[in-house]
């Protein structure tokens, strides 16, 4: 049992921490893209490309670094650190996830694009019911409400239900017959897109397992879970400076007992986030079906406290942190649609409520 | 490099403690720990230490010269998941073991490591800790109770109460003041006290629930000989934060205990048949179920930081806080959901007993400042 970060690891999450603060910071990038549907730029998707993180995920011998989930969640909790707007998260995680799941389907050339950057792709989850005529080559019919970087993302890729549980289609966004409509939402940090496909052309990659399709779905919330992770980190890291330094009767205010518990409350939460994401990342690649399933769906259901971080900084900051000007709003609102990301966390507290029941009566 | 398994050696450990208690703990003395604080319950569960001990189940930790078996951490760590998910009641001198065993291998006389270290882990003599007092709870360091040299010997005065195991004990690791005119903290030392002496009063303090685990304790110019000091004079605060360099695992008990106290709420819900469909009892269930195992985490995390080099403190201060919390609500839900109705009351009083896990041993509070200056850096009020 080792549950500290190698040093290669910490090297990753230095790179990518000097390459964000430097080309991508919140108030030169992150602010300019809030109301941009693509949310990155060709420099720091390129840059990212450059460092290996687009790649991290996909195998080697398909021109990829062939790491593993617990290195994508030390680039993850760097992106929500800084708030990154970009399809790193779509591309990156679930896009190579995906692929690797399908049985049968040549992918090798989609994961080299994915892999240097020139292709972004990204996953609809849950498994959609759209409509699919012909074979290998098909055209999908129906609309998607919301898919995750839809408009930055040259390849959609989509479960659809059939039969034996699912088959994985790709769908370019230059096609005809495919309308990716971008969504305002809370966070605009976070970019969503309607698809509609009326006769748009689709590649059958393979099917997919229900196992496989649980596996995917506990990945792409791990993964936004360590999204989520750095962006708390973040923003209690800057209400305890800010503690520090605001001096009010006479002393900082980081000196009163009812603003220091407010810190340690954030510091435990987040801290409880933190092992909740270590573990989830770790066994999405290490550990049995059933402990990476409880591990994903706990990170999720704690994600009401998590963004409780967002809303106890803001306390700390007190009017300065209610302004549009001040950082805090947007790591609150980071926060909030990692809570609301495929669901609330409600739905995930009764389902890990049921796992539990369903471990004591088996 | 993250990995949460452990090596196959210390699940052969597992199993080895795990079928020993499956082969000699009985319901007998799984029940008798909810009646340590009556006589009957007490022996019951002091011959079941003796038991453990004589098959060095007691005080892992230790260096086998002491009777232990020079446990690794992880080794520590598997020892409590197992002796606490098998509800073998702890050891009766558990504080001694713990707390008051590193100081005498490191303070004592080589007559005392030898004598007083095999019956404490025995449970041969009961062993209590007096640290607070009336006027020194969160405060320890403002103690009181004196202890005064003359010729070779110290004369003790003063009181200590929330002694646990005071009105039985055979021993008192007792924390004095030795030099009223220093700092508070440079002017106390530490004395290995016989109960028997006289002049000692022990009174049970029964608590809210009604149950005496323990006492206030009265020292009236008693006299002790010089050689019962532990430690330098003067430098009792370093023996009394001597760390406990051999139960390095201890957090481990934070996370397990909750754990199975949900699975036994849980076990009670389903026993009627049929499982929980009530989506409010399923959500106040998950909420529990995410934090004990995230609590779990947390716990493995301080364990991991101490193993490689890392710094255990903050996990350790915010588990204990995390702990308190999470045990309250688990009772709150536990009563909440069974109400009076349990035919021995069993919830009740955890709903009870569980006001003190915010507060024993320090109470929420005082940890949160700790953390907050400590691990936050933020100024001292």
């Amino acid at each position: 049992m080792n549950l500290e970060l190698s040093d290669e690891q910490l090297a990753l999450r230095d790179a990518v921490r000097r390459f964000l603060t430097e080309r991508a910071p919140v108030a030169g990038h992150v602010r300019a893209l809030l109301d941009d549907p693509v949310g990155t730029t060709d420099g720091v998707w390129h840059g990212l490309a450059a460092l290996g993180a687009t790649g991290l995920l996909v195998p080697e011998r398909h021109g990829g670094a062939g790491m593993g989930m617990v290195e994508a969640g030390v680039v993850l909790e760097e992106l929500g650190r800084a708030l990154d707007p970009g399809p790193w998260s779509s591309s990156a995680v679930a896009a190579p996830r995906a692929l690797r799941a399908v049985e049968g389907g040549d992918v090798a050339k989609l994961l080299a694009g994915i892999a240097d950057g020139s292709v972004v792709a990204t996953v609809a989850l849950p498994v959609t019911d759209l409509s699919v005529a012909g074979g290998d080559e098909a055209t999908l019919e129906g609309t998607i409400a919301e898919v995750p970087d839809a408009a930055a993302a040259q390849v959609l890729l989509l479960p659809v239900a059939e039969a034996a549980c699912a088959a994985l289609f790709a769908v370019e966004t230059s096609a005809p017959g495919v309308t990716v409509t971008p969504l305002r939402r809370v966070d605009g940090s976070r970019k969503q897109a309607r698809v509609t496909l009326v006769g748009a052309p689709a590649e059958r990659l393979g099917s997919l397992s229900a196992a496989a399709v649980e596996a995917l779905f506990d990945d792409v919330l791990v993964a936004r879970g360590a999204d989520a992770l750095g962006a708390a980190q973040a923003v209690l890291e800057l209400a305890v400076a800010y503690a520090k330094a605001r001096v009010q009767f006479g002393q900082p205010i980081g000196a009163f007992q009812a603003v220091q518990h407010l810190c340690v409350d954030m510091l435990e939460t987040v801290e409880l986030a933190r092992g909740g994401v270590l573990h989830a990342l770790w066994a999405a690649d290490h550990a049995d079906a059933a402990t990476r399933h409880l591990a994903a769906t706990e990170l999720k259901a704690f994600a009401g406290h998590l963004a409780h971080v967002g809303d106890m900084a803001i306390q700390v900051f007190g009017g300065i942190g209610y302004t549009w000007e001040h950082d805090a709003q947007l790591y609150l609102k980071r926060l909030l649609s990692w809570s609301a990301f495929l669901g609330s966390p409600d739905r995930y507290l009764v389902e890990t409520g049921r796992l539990l029941v369903r471990s004591q009566t088996r | 490099m993250v990995d949460f398994s452990l090596p196959p050696e210390t699940e052969r450990f597992r199993s080895e403690l795990r079928d020993w208690l499956a082969t000699n703990l009985t319901g007998d003395v799984v029940a008798a720990h909810r009646r340590i604080a009556d006589d009957e319950g007490f022996e019951v569960v002091r011959q079941w230490n003796r038991r453990m001990a004589d098959a060095r189940w007691v005080a892992i930790s230790w260096p086998e010269e002491y009777g232990g078996r020079g446990a690794t951490v992880l080794e520590q760590l598997v020892y409590v998941e197992e002796t606490v998910r098998a509800r073998s009641p702890l050891p009766v001198n558990v504080i001694g073991l713990n707390n008051i065993a590193p100081a005498i291998m490191r303070y004592g006389t080589e007559e005392q490591k030898r004598t007083l270290l095999p019956r404490m882990m025995r449970a041969d003599d009961v062993w209590c800790q007096g640290m607070s007092e009336p006027e020194a709870g969160s405060d320890l360091a403002s103690l009181r109770t004196r202890a005064t040299a003359d010729g070779d010997e110290f004369v003790i005065s003063g009181q200590k109460t929330w002694t646990s195991l005071g009105h039985r004990a055979d021993y008192c690791q007792l924390f004095v003041r030795t030099d009223p005119g220093a700092p508070k903290h440079k002017g106390i030392s530490c004395l290995v006290v016989d109960m028997r002496l006289p002049g000692i009063e022990a009174r049970p303090l029964p608590t809210l629930n009604g149950e005496t685990h323990f006492a206030e304790v009265f020292f009236d110019d008693v006299r002790v000989p010089a050689t019962a000091l532990l430690g330098p004079l003067n430098g009792g605060w370093g023996v009394a934060t001597t760390t406990l360099s051999h139960e390095r695992a201890n957090a481990a008990r934070l996370y397990v205990e909750q754990q199975v106290r949900l699975r036994e709420l849980v076990a009670e819900l389903v026993a009627g048949g049929g499982g929980v469909e009530d989506p409010v009892a399923l959500q106040r269930l998950g909420e529990l179920a995410v934090r004990a195992d995230l609590l779990e985490v947390l716990c493995k995390r301080s364990v991991s930081a101490d193993l490689h080099g890392g710094d255990p403190f903050a996990s350790a201060s915010l588990a204990k806080t995390v702990w308190g919390e999470l045990g309250q609500d688990v009772a709150a839900f536990a009563f909440d959901t069974f109400g009076l109705d349990a035919d021995d009351g069993r919830w009740a009083e955890l709903r009870l007993s569980a006001r003190s896990l915010t507060i024993a041993g320090g109470t929420t509070q005082v940890n949160k400042n700790i953390t907050a200056q400590r691990v936050l850096g933020l100024p001292r009020p």
